[in-house]
């Protein structure tokens, strides 16, 4: 008996270091910077420290993802996309209208419903709202949309539709106060919450979020599926007194309050910077990764329910899955990290959601590393992570800040674009040739909330669900719009659904593997291919 | 308008130096603002204490240890105090005001306390480099004033002489390099029941802080093994044994906290980080005394620096103690022994448990503070103000030291035996500090 296990052990480690090796091995990216045509700089000195976002989003209808990266005290820069499917990257800088200086994030969103992406610019200054004209043309709407830009030094954005509202709300996460020269500290200003104007397809006076505690991160987030997404922010701690990370209910018809100890939240005070939430062991609810300095946070929920009331009580479990990610993986400056963006994505498409994070030192901190790697952690099948960045070609020790993994050239392998302070942007494309299949999704709703945030999309790959919310916010000063991806390992058919934000849980679909499909409310799931 | 204020008694005394280079109207003045400078180089560097990641409580000490010497030591160059050199351990004779020419203190002192922090904290964030230079700008425009040019480099020169003096003799202190923030790369955990294991899941944590601050140089005691302790009760499992009975009034203790009790371990917590440290709270005690009593100059710099020095030796001294008995904390027993879901009220330090780090500090501290301003003095701590923590009201310094003791108890991070013996350690340490000479 007892070496029967002993074996089965043996067996257990050898399929795990087999897993680990072939996630390893499996997986390649070449990096595509200059031939890309990309060439942008997120620039600026101490008012750059943060931000350094990039949006992904299709503006020109034609299927492909185009690019808006911050330019830090230069203007922004807008690139469309002009890959061919499954071929090299390659992006075509264009003027768009999207030009403004000291961008330091950017999120697509769809905010007036209209089919045509908007951008939620945030700055150092005035945040202005660009609404999307078609054909990757942008125009200011602040005016229009009866949206208060502000003067703030703003680096968080989430966004969610309010059960019944035809106009997004919007949370915008303010950092310090610029001016305060002497004693910065403590002087974190007001985050604001944009919540539409009754009937009008406007945008009410901001309301300021008290307390702040200078935001780097927001995410609307249905963290206990109850149905009503709460307001998830990250907070530095380095600049605030008596503050800590914040879980908001922010519920239709009601003024937004904290989640309170009574309620369960514990408190947790890190240097946040970024936020990545996705259902990593497949019991519905979202876990979370928190990047911070030194060690990151991954918290699931302590003591998860079926009914929608589980306590905000999470338990870190960074340590024992692999992802602390506090010092850098390999080279020759072992200091402590510092992390930005973070992303769960499934780089090789084996059903298992990987976790990507920027790294890059604040400005030339000597207790931490100033060759910062970013990791790129590979999930396997016991739920601990491996590092494969290095063995993979994703490696960089640019002062890297905001991220996205997206499908460039639509061959169902996630690419990656990286936004460095005082560097090159780079970009990588997934090369890998052994990886599993694949599905991509865009939702579609008629009316207010067209890209379905707030939905889940849910898809069966073998005894599991794959689920994964659709948001907007999150990571660091970058968010995305368009495909939904998953991988599927070894499946090539399956069927998906979509339990879309007003609650409504659509039937399951049959759908085939390395597929596109748009996903409408109310319709059967439609392939879509490059035309 | 306070600014604006400041600029103007810059140049009344830029016009006193002038005309009349003696005399207790100038030297009145001059010292008024001289204090100026030191508490608002004090107020930057607790700032720069929470905000430099490597400033855990120990580090923290030696850094604030240092600039009151410095500080001290400008005072001292004009000969009105008498100078540490030859007092504290290594510091060999500072430079002083030299006869025959004019000197402006605050201009000295400024320049000094510039350099020291500058020197102290140059590991600081980009946002602590940007507050250190728009001081170091201001301040310097602020005592200039239309203070002649020779005498104002003169004063400069003298500062940064005074600091440079200093900052080499802190080199060789063995503190000086903060490595992966204070937690060794490779460290041979000891085995056994009674030893210190990690307390949490942070992997940067999984090593203790700084296993050899013990064996750094003390300022006025002879070593870190200097002030022995007796050691924690005998390590054991036995339900009658002390060991246990301590361990059992942890669990008790968290059971049954009062409001105020509770109240009483969030105000001693001072995590890094996240508060002026504990070295930096009794600082920020002692500099609120100073605002509210109106102490001149010498006073002032007197306490600070006697302060700084008797907590820097109570941080090498605790940590010769830790490290040779090498402890486990309360969570780890009680949940092997008594609670395996067991929470402490506060974090638990990264660190070995006995003796208290913050009784030993505090014991010492009161110890000075005690000498320095007499038995039964009453003041309020207002320290974590900022943070939304309501201050809190001491019959004395020992009564706070008493509190800050007790309130590692409350918070589940300490036995009884590492507040107590701590607290007599300090007394230990605090005396060497007490019996350096500062008036001729």
């Amino acid at each position: 008996m007892k070496r029967q296990s002993a074996l089965s052990i043996i067996v257990l480690l050898s399929q795990l270091t087999s897993n680990a090796t072939w996630a390893a091995e499996s997986l390649h990216f070449a990096e595509e910077t200059s031939s890309s045509g990309l060439n942008s700089v997120y620039a600026g000195d101490w008012e750059q420290i943060v931000g350094g976002g990039v949006a992904t989003f299709d503006c020109n209808d034609d299927g492909f993802t185009d690019v808006l990266i911050s330019g830090g005290t230069g203007p922004a820069k807008f690139y469309r996309n002009a890959s061919e499917q499954g071929g090299p990257l390659k992006f075509a800088s264009q003027t768009s209208g999207l030009e403004l200086d000291n961008v330091s994030g950017t999120y697509p969103l769809d905010i007036d419903s209209d089919g045509k992406t908007d951008l939620v610019l945030l700055r150092v200054g005035e945040n202005v709202i660009m609404r999307g004209l078609g054909s990757c043309k942008f125009e200011r709407a602040n005016e229009a949309f009866g949206f208060e830009g502000g003067d703030a030094w703003s680096a968080a954005f989430a966004a969610t539709w309010e059960r019944g509202a035809t106009w997004p709300t919007l949370a915008i996460g303010n950092y310090i106060d610029r001016k305060e020269e002497f004693s910065p500290w403590g002087s974190c200003t007001d985050n604001w919450l944009h919540r539409p104007a009754g009937v009008e397809q406007t945008f009410r006076s901001a309301l300021p979020l008290k307390p702040s505690f200078c935001a780097l991160s927001m995410l609307f987030t249905d963290w206990n599926r109850s149905g009503t997404p709460a307001l998830r922010i990250s907070n530095d701690r380095e600049y605030y007194e008596g503050g800590q990370e914040q879980l908001w209910h922010v519920e239709a018809g009601s003024e937004p309050r904290l989640y309170t100890e009574e309620e369960g939240w514990k408190r947790l005070r890190i240097w946040g910077m970024g936020i990545a939430g996705y259902d990593l062991d497949f019991d519905g609810y979202p876990e979370y990764f928190h990047t911070s300095m030194a060690d990151n946070k991954l918290q699931t929920l302590a003591a998860p329910t079926k009914d929608g009331k589980a306590k905000p009580d999470y338990k870190d479990v960074a340590f024992a899955k692999g992802v602390t990610a506090h010092r850098p993986f390999a080279g020759d400056d072992l200091k402590p990290s510092t992390a930005w963006h973070t992303q769960f994505e499934d780089m090789n498409n084996d059903g298992l959601a990987d976790l990507f994070i920027a790294k890059g030192n604040v400005d030339r901190m000597p207790d931490f590393a100033a060759k910062d790697p970013n990791n790129l952690l590979i999930q396997q099948p016991d739920g601990k992570f491996v590092e494969v960045a290095q063995t993979s070609g994703a490696w960089s020790v640019a002062n890297a800040r905001g991220a996205a993994i997206v499908d460039f050239n639509l061959d169902g392998l996630l690419d990656l674009i990286v936004i460095n302070r005082n560097d090159p942007a780079q970009v990588w494309r997934n090369t890998s040739a052994k990886a599993g299949h694949w599905l991509e999704f865009r939702l579609e709703q008629k009316g207010a909330n067209r890209d379905a945030i707030g939905a889940w999309i849910e898809v069966k790959n073998g005894d599991k669900i794959l689920s994964r919310e659709i948001t907007s916010g999150g990571g660091h000063a970058s968010g995305q719009s368009g495909w939904w991806h998953f991988g599927l390992g070894k499946e090539t058919k399956t069927e998906a659904r979509v339990i879309w934000p007003d609650g409504t849980i659509g039937a399951w679909q049959p759908v085939n593997g390395d597929s596109f499909y748009v996903l409408e409310k109310d319709k059967p799931a439609a392939i879509w291919t490059v035309q | 308008m306070n600014f604006v204020r400041k600029i103007a008694s810059a140049f009344l005394l830029a016009l006193l130096i002038c005309i009349n280079q003696s005399g207790s109207t100038l030297a009145q003045t001059k010292r008024l603002q001289t204090l100026d400078v030191v508490q608002r180089w004090y107020a930057l560097s607790l700032e720069l204490v929470r905000h430099t990641p490597t400033y855990t409580p120990p580090v923290a000490s030696r850094a604030l240890a240092y600039l009151g010497v410095t500080a001290y030591e400008v005072s001292a160059a004009s000969g009105v105090l008498t100078s540490l050199a030859g007092q504290l351990n290594g510091l060999e004779a500072t430079p002083k005001f030299e006869q025959g020419y004019t000197y402006v203190e605050a201009i000295v002192m400024q320049s000094a306390l510039a350099a020291s922090a500058q020197a102290l904290f140059a590991n600081t964030g980009p946002t602590g480099q940007r507050a250190l230079r728009r001081l170091e700008e201001t301040l310097r425009w602020e005592v200039a004033g239309t203070v002649p040019p020779d005498i104002r480099e003169r004063s400069e020169t003298l500062g940064k002489a005074i600091a440079n003096h200093i900052m080499r003799w802190s080199e060789t202190d063995g503190g000086a390099v903060i490595e992966n923030l204070g937690f060794p790369e490779k460290f041979k955990l000891i085995q056994g029941e009674a030893a210190w294991k990690p307390t949490n899941v942070v992997a940067l944590q999984q090593m203790p802080l700084l296993p050899n601050w013990g064996k750094n140089r003390p300022f006025a005691m002879p070593s870190g093994a200097t002030c022995k302790l007796p050691g924690p009760p005998t390590y054991s499992e036995d339900k009658a044994s002390e060991f246990y009975k301590q361990a059992l009034e942890v669990v008790t203790a968290k059971q049954e906290l009062t409001p105020d009790q509770k109240a009483i371990a969030r105000f001693w917590a001072d995590d890094a980080m996240l508060s002026p440290t504990p070295p930096g709270h009794w600082i920020s005690i002692a500099l609120q005394i100073i605002e509210r009593d109106q102490l001149d100059v010498d006073k002032s710099v007197d306490v600070l620096a006697r302060l700084g020095i008797a907590m820097a030796d109570a941080f090498i001294g605790c940590w010769d103690g830790k490290y040779q008995y090498n402890l486990l904390r309360p969570v780890t027993y009680i949940r092997r022994l008594i609670d395996p879901i067991w929470e402490p009220f506060i974090n638990t330090p990264p660190f070995p448990e006995y003796p208290s780090g913050h009784s030993t500090q505090s014991g010492a501290a009161a110890f000075v503070l005690t000498k320095f301003f007499g038995e039964n003095f009453a003041f309020e701590d207002t320290t974590h103000s900022k943070d939304g923590i309501k201050g809190r009201s001491f019959l004395s310094f020992d009564d706070a030291a008493a509190e800050a003791g007790i309130s590692r108890l409350y918070g589940g991070i300490h036995f009884r035996a590492a507040i107590e013996h701590g607290i007599e350690q300090g007394h230990c340490i605090g005396a060497f500090t007490n019996a350096l000479r500062t008036r001729h």
